[in-house]
Order: C-alpha cells, then sequence, then structure tokens
C-alpha cells in the first residue's frame, strides 16, 4: 500500500486517478492491480461488481524540507529579476515596494499592514 | 563598430514589413472612433478564416465568461461589444503577423509571451483604474512592438545588441541604444506612423519607459507599470528576465494598495494563460 491514500466514493473519483491498493470484488478475485490509473471506461464498470468505494492514492505531499526548497528557490528569482533594484535607494522605491508585493505573492502571505 | 543607425534607416525599411491584413488596419486605425459600420467589418473579418477562427476561440475563452457559444465574428461583437471584439482581432492578427526571422538570440515566443502578460495585465489594471480596457489590452500587447521592427528590418545588428545585453547584464533598451544606435520605443514609433496608430497608441508606445515625461498620458502610466508587473511576474520565463526600474510617479498616479496588486496579480497570471493558449498555440 502506498503511503498516503483516502477511500472515495465513485462519484468523487475521476479518470487519471490511481488506486493505492489491488482491487478486490466481493469473492475476493483481484479486479485491478494497485497503482492502477482508472480511466472513464474502467469507473463505468464499477456499480456491475457492487463497488462504491474506491481506495484512491494521495499525491506526494511535499515535506517540509521540499516546501522551504521551493520557497528559497522562489526568492532566488525573485532577487534575480529585480537584481537591477536597490531596495534602500531613495529614488527606486517603486520597484522596491513591486518586489516585495510579488514576493509576498509568491510566498503566499496575506498583504503587511501598511 | 558599425555604423549608427538613425530613425529614417527604420523608416525606409519599412516598407519590407509584413503588412498587417487591409482589415485589421482598418480596426487599427478605427480605435478611436465609435461609428464604424461594424456589419461590414464583421464580414470582411469573415472572409479570413484562420484570424476568425482565432478570435472565436479568444471570444469563447473563459476571459469573457460567455454562457452561450459564439461561432460567428457578428455574434461576438452581439455578446462581447464591439471594442472587445475588434481588440481580440486585432490580437489575433498581430501575433501571427511577423514572420521568425532568424536572428540568433532573438526568442520570438518569449516576445510574445511577455507582450501578452503586459497586455493582460495592463487590462487588469485598467478595469481597476475605470480606464478603458480595450485601449489598454492592444497599448499592452503593442508597447514593445519596435523590437520586432527592429529584428525584421536589421537582424544582423540586433543579434549585436542582444550580445551586448547579455554582455552588460542591462535592459534592452540600453543596448539597443549602445549598439544601433536607435531603440525599440524609435522603432516602434516609426511603425506607429507608418501603419497610422492613434494618439492614444503612439503615446503609450512613445512612454512606456518615461511615463513621467510631460504629456505621456495616463495610458503610459498604466503601460509602464503592466510592464514591470509581467516581467515581475515572470510569465515570459526568461532566464535573463530582468525586472525595469518602475517609475514613481506612475506608481503613484495609478496609487494601489497591496491587497489590490495581490489580486491583480493572480488575475493577470489566469488571463495570460488563456490568452497565450490561443494566440501562441
Amino acid at each position: 500500500m502506498t503511503a498516503s491514500y483516502q477511500h472515495l466514493p465513485l462519484g468523487q473519483v475521476q479518470a487519471g486517478m490511481i488506486l493505492s491498493d489491488e482491487l478486490l470484488d466481493a469473492q475476493g478475485h483481484v479486479l485491478l492491480p494497485q497503482g492502477t490509473v482508472l480511466t472513464d471506461a474502467t469507473l463505468a464498470l464499477m456499480p456491475r461488481h457492487g463497488i462504491a468505494m474506491l481506495p484512491i492514492a494521495l499525491p506526494e505531499q511535499p515535506s517540509e524540507a521540499e516546501q522551504a526548497a521551493s520557497q528559497e528557490q522562489r526568492i532566488a528569482r525573485i532577487e534575480h529579476l529585480f537584481r537591477k533594484n536597490e531596495p534602500d535607494s531613495d529614488s527606486d522605491w517603486a520597484t522596491a515596494l513591486l518586489r516585495r508585493f510579488v514576493t509576498d505573492y509568491r510566498l503566499g502571505q496575506a498583504p503587511a499592514e501598511e | 563598430m558599425s555604423t549608427m543607425l538613425t530613425y529614417d534607416d527604420v523608416v525606409k525599411n519599412l516598407d519590407d514589413l509584413p503588412s498587417l491584413p487591409a482589415v485589421v488596419m482598418e480596426l487599427l486605425n478605427s480605435i478611436d472612433q465609435e461609428d464604424v459600420d461594424i456589419s461590414v467589418l464583421a464580414k470582411k473579418v469573415s472572409h479570413d478564416q484562420a484570424l476568425t477562427a482565432k478570435t472565436l476561440r479568444l471570444a469563447n475563452s473563459s476571459l469573457y465568461g460567455l454562457q452561450v457559444k459564439v461561432t460567428t465574428i457578428q455574434q461576438a461583437i452581439t455578446y462581447l461589444g464591439f471594442q472587445a471584439t475588434r481588440n481580440l482581432i486585432t490580437a489575433a492578427a498581430l501575433t501571427g503577423c511577423f514572420a521568425e526571422r532568424s536572428c540568433a538570440g532573438f526568442d520570438h515566443k518569449a516576445f510574445w509571451r511577455h507582450s501578452i502578460a503586459s497586455a493582460a495585465c495592463a487590462k487588469v489594471l485598467a478595469r481597476q483604474m475605470r480606464f478603458n480596457q480595450d485601449y489598454a489590452f492592444t497599448a499592452g500587447l503593442l508597447h514593445d512592438i519596435g523590437r520586432l521592427v527592429l529584428v525584421a528590418c536589421f537582424p544582423k545588428e540586433y543579434e549585436q545588441a542582444l550580445a551586448y545585453r547579455n554582455e552588460h547584464d542591462c535592459l534592452p533598451l540600453q543596448a539597443e541604444r549602445a549598439v544601433l544606435g536607435i531603440d525599440h520605443v524609435d522603432a516602434g514609433m516609426a511603425l506607429a506612423e507608418h501603419w497610422n496608430f492613434s494618439d492614444t497608441m503612439r503615446l503609450a508606445i512613445a512612454h512606456h519607459h518615461n511615463p513621467e515625461a510631460p504629456g505621456a498620458g495616463f495610458l503610459a502610466a498604466i503601460i509602464h507599470v503592466a510592464d514591470a508587473i509581467a516581467h515581475a511576474l515572470d510569465l515570459a520565463h526568461t532566464p535573463d528576465g530582468l525586472v525595469p526600474p518602475v517609475s514613481t510617479v506612475a506608481w503613484t498616479a495609478l496609487g494601489l494598495d497591496e491587497t489590490t496588486y495581490l489580486q491583480l496579480f493572480r488575475e493577470t497570471e489566469l488571463q495570460y494563460e488563456e490568452i497565450a493558449m490561443v494566440l501562441l498555440s
């Protein structure tokens, strides 16, 4: 079984989702192996086997370290894009402000109180 | 060292440029007029199938959130209005009209990604400022058109300008001036003259790098800020992307707060994706 999964009612399962476990019918026969990518055709067959819920693999959650790394990447990219801006310059404050807003936007932060 | 180009050199070469479909020229030239005969225009556009198809795909994109699917130019005008439809036709025509000249280092796709991003952002900004969104969109799309003129007329010289830009890590504008003696603003102005753009468009193209100039007009301020935001949001995805300095005058003229900007960023990204999908496919 994969690390994380959830049981979803058939109505919420969409083509492209992945089975986190092998799927058995009422007699214990394997209908589909673990890791099957579901298609509309296979999903349409489920009611015939009396299956109403499916174990669906959840997309890998990025670890904290990965999240931090991706944040660092975003900040590095913004620094690169704004490499000609001097944040403390008196004459270039509008660019500095745009830089701050875009940084907040990329990091998903709520606007700071003015 | 190459000899410097002049404005006249650009003008002399403009006749070699691809011409826009006659109906698009007509649309561009009539952007300030309200009393154009719509049915005649719709008919003319309909003769150009590729143009019609692209225009309708844009009209049916979630950009406008229409409940019905429009299938003719006339219908698009009925549901979106004349101004918006004219915009879409212009956008569809412009992005297809310049052939990709070989000019080492110039990325045509990236050029249009940035132009479309600026257009999307200018439209969103204009709505916020209660300014004409269609002028803003078209001006955003056209603001750097002078770069295409330079690439088309002087590909070898422009290669040198691009090499200079890479070496000095400066703005394209500075590299163009240093190497060519003229910049994309000059070339854009020459084209605006040649194609008979309205004064509103000319001012916006002329002053998108110096919106604080007297008489530059509010549209120049919108385009200036939209240009900077498009660079800052990195929508063109160029490794050497560089945000140009933002004019404090233009920034102050818009007078928007951070909450508003954060919403604008989101909307710009969404609209950009939609438009780019149709125009660059």
